[in-house]
């Protein structure tokens, strides 16, 4: 069986005084992958600029936006549909030896061919002393103690918007334990990676249908690579496995490699923006 | 070639060329003030007044005493006025730099070394008694400039921009200059019987714009307010009029657009109306109502700069 | 002391523990400098002065000078030169080109690998660490292919000679070196102020390298293009090194432009000209990755060109050097080159490393700390001389500063023995004499498309003050011209 989906995604940008120039840059647009079929893309801005179809460095579908006349005031609109696979998250082969997975971890070429999401970046490396937050027990599979330290994360962190920005590190996440999505899936990570899981930051819409958390925005998860399964991703915002309600636009080490929206705007003087996410299900 | 560099070359011509009428017109008004024929234009203050008025920075108080000494370090040497002669120098020396791959080595030093003559020069000696050594050596160092921009440019769209910006720079400067000096001759008419038409004025005016000789030989008559006019403004073999700078601006645009269609939005189309307008004036005509055509002259000129930037140096 | 009967050297004191380019251990003047030493002692040093301050003002003229930032105002200052300049003979000389090629050649195919199947951390030869924790490496670049497969087509590699009289590398620079246009200037301002010694030498002209340069870029044109169209960008004249940008923008007669000259459209990068945009293929860089595009790096770059890193993904242009090759610029990777060029190359290295100690290392840690004072610490990601001490200059209170720094971040240094430089007649201003003076000389190699180029001279760089090793333009450091010659 298939879902549907339309997702609408809008932001206005309203400036006190006129700009003259600005570069923008949208990650916003679903990637096709297995379980999801991009399907069609509408995106307009209300100056008629030319909107530039492109990838970022990692390869990853872009829209960059450069209006090459003064301007006060735009907003950008976006539509996509999507068709995602309903997926069963739990139907895979898990090894019946796990020892062999967690010397998998520790061989030279896996950590060579994961080196990206082994690395520590700013936002998801651990405060001093904190490593013995989870621990992971040894005599459990992988997939065991990553579901354990998904529903370790979601008792950890409070969910609550606005104590946490895009600039927050780990360690005011974990003395203060507040965060959004944003911040479970670094914390997430962080701890993955300290254990030599190689763990990702997936950026994309969450369909809200079921009551999660997700708020009217972008929606933020990890994917971890398990030796002889794959990447397999998991929500620590909702204590969920990724699954059909999950829809993909990119990953990367952290936040910084995924932002939804990068501006250079030359312009003196306040700013406002206001920006909403809807998505929309019709089962097929 | 790109727009901004361009646009530096523009402004690079227009600096060397504003310096020299800067410094030519301390020069000749100081000294022919000297021995003046009649006690106004003799005055000290008289002859401060008006550098001041040219420079676009008048004093508005009529009781005010100017220190001679302040008023040229401040046209002459001061980091501070935005158009001090040393200022002007250094804004074409920058233009210079960042457009320094396309100038030829030589043009570059000869820059270079005018910017450092400027900037060592003894501020104090300068304002003591070095007006007359100082103005001279800047104005014999603009004239090398012109010879190397002449002599060592492939004469191609860089030199036309150079060129485009001289020319405009010229014509916007002489207009200045009459501008004070037709001031200064109203000021200084009266008392000594000394007529407006017949001012010791006017050959002041035509020494600023070393043009004194050129005109003696053509009209050789002592210099009246109509002859002067009509040979700074409309001849066209003098090459300092406004008529030649508009010939040589039509000229160069000509080399950046080459386009031989109508298009009466294109700034040669601009430069080539504003040209014809005076070629076929008379002086009659402007003489009448010479504050107005003044007036015209410098909106016409600041409306073809604008144009130029649109065109070529937006980026 | 005793064979010197030179005016102009008659106070020249010798140091018989430090080796002298011109002087042989027992005071013999060495061969290659016997004509030059004889011609400049014809000279008494009262010429010598005034030549050397016609040379300044020429430099002056010229305008060939770099902006100091004061408090108040900013002043600009020649780069020191001497005008007594380094011999090179050509044996001598054909050892540190191959060696500068073979070892331009190796950093070019390590950087291919890290970037794409990383065999050489496979094969256990260098560390994972050395790309994981480096702040030079870039992700963004993995499994991208450089037009031409090259990275570093431009490479400055210091070399020294030590006291056993053999060249050893200093560092590789190869994000931007830079120097090359002094190199140019030290020649042409040597040949005004002594024309007649170069009738009596056969040596390698060095004005060729623009061509060169401009050769070997565009044998690494983007796939599809005819004839390339290249520039140099640079961060604007406010940077000290722009009068080399617009040199060698001129001798190579393309664009010199800035970022906002610049624009990126359908993944294609233009510069607006005054007659509308023009397609720009190769993109000589003068600017430092991180600053390159701000929708990908750093945002709040204005120097930079939105956009351009996409369109160098897709192909559509080339840049030089390619983005991320900082990395292999890194001390740390400077210890591992002997392995790196035998992995690659299978050969010995030429030119040979200066031993280096990693604090990362537990046991070379405990080494370094132990003995601090006989070696030389470095960062492992500053250039220009920044953040170097010296051991035997410290005080007591300053080594225990450096020993904290080391322990806090242990990756972040390494440490060498203290080279000895050779050292070279410098005259100095203050005592109007001939002193020693250490050197070294930067090289500079440019690799394109199945070919390479290495300039026959490079800059030898002089440390001013008296007993320094840090010879950089920014610590107070001159330079020299370098003649290499054709024969001997």
């Amino acid at each position: 069986m298939s879902l549907e989906y339309t997702i609408t995604y809008s932001t206005k940008n309203t400036y006190e005084n006129i700009v003259h120039s600005a570069h923008w840059q949208f990650l916003i647009i679903p990637e096709t992958n297995e379980t999801q079929d991009f399907v069609t893309t509408n995106f307009s801005n209300s100056l008629a600029a030319i909107n530039e179809f492109s990838i970022n460095g990692y390869g990853f579908n872009t829209i960059r936006v450069n209006p090459r006349k003064a301007f006060q005031e735009i907003t950008f609109t976006a539509e996509f549909k999507v068709v995602k696979k309903e997926i069963n998250p739990f139907k895979f082969n898990l090894s019946d030896n796990s020892k062999l997975d967690y010397q998998e971890l520790d061989s030279l070429n896996f950590k060579v061919d994961f080196e990206q999401y082994l690395k520590n970046t700013p936002f998801t490396t651990l405060p001093d002393g904190t490593n013995g937050l989870f621990q992971l027990d040894y005599s459990k599979s992988i997939f065991e103690n990553l579901t354990n330290l998904n529903q370790w994360t979601y008792n950890h962190i409070y969910f609550k918007v606005d104590v946490t920005n895009v600039h927050t590190i780990l360690e005011d996440i974990i003395t203060k334990r507040h965060g959004v999505c944003q911040d479970f899936a670094h914390l997430f990570c962080a701890i993955a990676r300290a254990y030599q899981i190689p763990a990702r930051y997936v950026s994309g819409y969450l369909h809200q249908g079921n009551g999660y958390f997700g708020d009217s925005q972008m929606h933020a998860w990890v994917e971890t690579y398990i030796p002889n399964v794959g990447w397999v991703g998991f929500d620590p915002t909702n204590n969920i496995l990724v699954a059909a309600d999950h829809i993909k636009v990119c990953h990367g080490k952290d936040y910084q490699d995924c932002a939804p929206l990068k501006g250079i705007v030359y312009s003196e003087g306040q700013n406002e923006t206001q920006y909403s996410v809807q998505v929309i299900s019709q089962q097929q | 070639m790109l727009a901004r560099v361009a646009n530096n070359l523009f402004w690079m011509g227009r600096y060397i060329e504003r310096s020299e009428h800067i410094a030519r017109y301390l020069n000749v008004n100081y000294f022919s003030s000297l021995d003046a024929p009649n006690q106004l234009s003799q005055s000290r203050q008289f002859v401060l007044r008006s550098m001041c008025f040219m420079v676009g920075d008048p004093e508005l108080d009529d009781d005010k005493i100017l220190l001679e000494e302040n008023v040229l370090y401040k046209i002459g040497v001061d980091h501070n006025t935005p158009y001090s002669i040393i200022n002007n120098v250094k804004l074409a020396r920058e233009n210079a730099n960042s457009a320094r791959d396309l100038i030829s080595t030589e043009l570059y030093e000869a820059i270079n070394k005018f910017y450092h003559f400027i900037l060592n020069y003894d501020s104090t000696v300068f304002v003591k008694n070095g007006l007359h050594d100082f103005t001279l050596n800047i104005t014999e160092m603009t004239d090398i400039l012109r010879g190397k921009i002449r002599g060592t440019l492939l004469h191609d769209p860089v030199y036309a921009i150079i060129m485009l910006g001289i020319n405009m720079e010229r014509a916007t400067q002489i207009i200045r200059i009459i501008n004070a000096k037709y001031n200064d001759a109203l000021n200084s008419q009266g008392s000594y019987g000394d007529k407006f038409s017949k001012s010791f004025e006017w050959t002041t005016l035509l020494k600023c714009a070393e043009s004194y000789d050129m005109m003696r030989r053509y009209y050789k008559k002592t210099p009246t307010s109509v002859s002067t006019l009509e040979f700074l403004i409309l001849n066209p073999n003098c090459p300092r009029s406004i008529m030649n700078s508009l010939n040589q601006v039509y000229r160069h645009i000509k080399v950046l657009d080459s386009t031989t269609n109508y298009n009466k939005n294109s700034t040669a189309f601009l430069i080539g109306k504003v040209r014809s307008e005076i070629q076929f004036k008379h002086i009659e005509e402007i003489e009448c109502n010479i504050q107005t055509f003044i007036e015209n002259i410098l909106q016409n000129l600041s409306e073809i700069s604008l144009k130029m930037e649109n065109e070529f140096f937006n980026y | 002391m005793t064979n010197i009967e030179n005016k102009i050297f008659s106070a020249y004191q010798r140091d018989s523990a430090l080796y002298d380019e011109i002087f042989d251990e027992d005071g013999t003047i060495k061969q290659v400098y016997q004509k030059l030493f004889n011609l400049y002692g014809e000279h008494t040093i009262e010429d010598y002065v005034k030549l050397n301050s016609k040379a300044k003002s020429s430099f002056f003229n010229q305008g060939i000078t770099f902006q100091v930032y004061g408090d108040k105002e900013t002043k600009e200052k020649i780069f020191p030169f001497d005008l007594f300049p380094r011999i090179i003979d050509p044996e001598e000389w054909e050892v540190i080109e191959k060696g500068s090629i073979q070892r331009s050649k190796a950093l070019n195919l390590f950087l291919w690998d890290i970037y794409h199947d990383k065999n050489i951390i496979r094969d256990g030869i260098v560390p994972m660490d050395l790309i994981s924790s480096s702040v030079n490496y870039l992700d963004q670049m993995n499994g991208i292919d450089p037009p031409g497969g090259i990275y570093n087509h431009i490479s400055g590699i210091d070399v020294i000679k030590h006291k056993d009289g053999k060249y050893y590398v200093l560092e590789d620079n190869i994000r931007c070196p830079s120097g090359v246009s002094y190199v140019i200037c030290n020649r042409t301002a040597l040949k005004r102020a002594l024309f007649g010694v170069f009738n009596h030498y056969q040596t390698y002209s060095v004005t060729n390298y623009a061509e060169n340069l401009l050769d070997l870029l565009e044998s690494v044109k983007p796939k599809g293009v005819d004839i390339p169209n290249c520039v140099v960008i640079t961060p604007g004249m406010y940077n000290s090194a722009f009068y080399e940008h617009s040199y060698l923008a001129k001798t190579m007669g393309v664009e010199l432009v800035e970022g906002r000259d610049l624009f990126v459209e359908n993944d294609f990068v233009y510069m607006k000209t005054i007659k509308g945009p023009e397609k720009v293929d190769i993109i000589y860089r003068r600017i430092d990755d991180q600053f390159l595009d701000p929708l990908e790096f750093k945002s709040d770059s204005a120097i930079g060109v939105p956009g351009l890193f996409a369109a160098y993904k897709k192909g559509n242009v080339t840049l030089a050097n390619a983005p991320g090759t900082g990395v292999a610029d890194d001390k740390a990777v400077y210890t591992y080159m002997p392995q790196i060029i035998k992995y690659y190359l299978g050969e010995e290295p030429i030119l040979n490393n200066v031993h280096t100690y990693h604090c990362s290392r537990p046991d070379e840690l405990k080494y370094v700390l132990e003995h601090i004072h006989e070696l030389v610490i470095k960062p492992v990601d500053e250039a220009g001389g920044y953040g170097i001490s010296i051991g035997n200059r410290l005080t007591k209170s300053e080594i225990e500063l450096v020993k904290a720094q080391i322990k806090a971040s242990p990756r972040k240094y390494v440490a060498q023995p203290i080279m000895s430089l050779s050292v070279h007649p410098t005259y100095i201003d203050e005592t109007e004499e001939f002193e020693q003076r250490h050197v070294d000389l930067r090289t500079f190699t440019v690799l394109g498309k199945d070919k390479e180029f290495v300039l026959k001279g490079g800059l030898t760089r002089v440390a001013l003050k008296k007993g320094n090793l840090i010879v950089n333009s920014s610590q107070g450091g001159g330079s020299k011209d370098t003649w290499v010659l054709k024969n001997k």
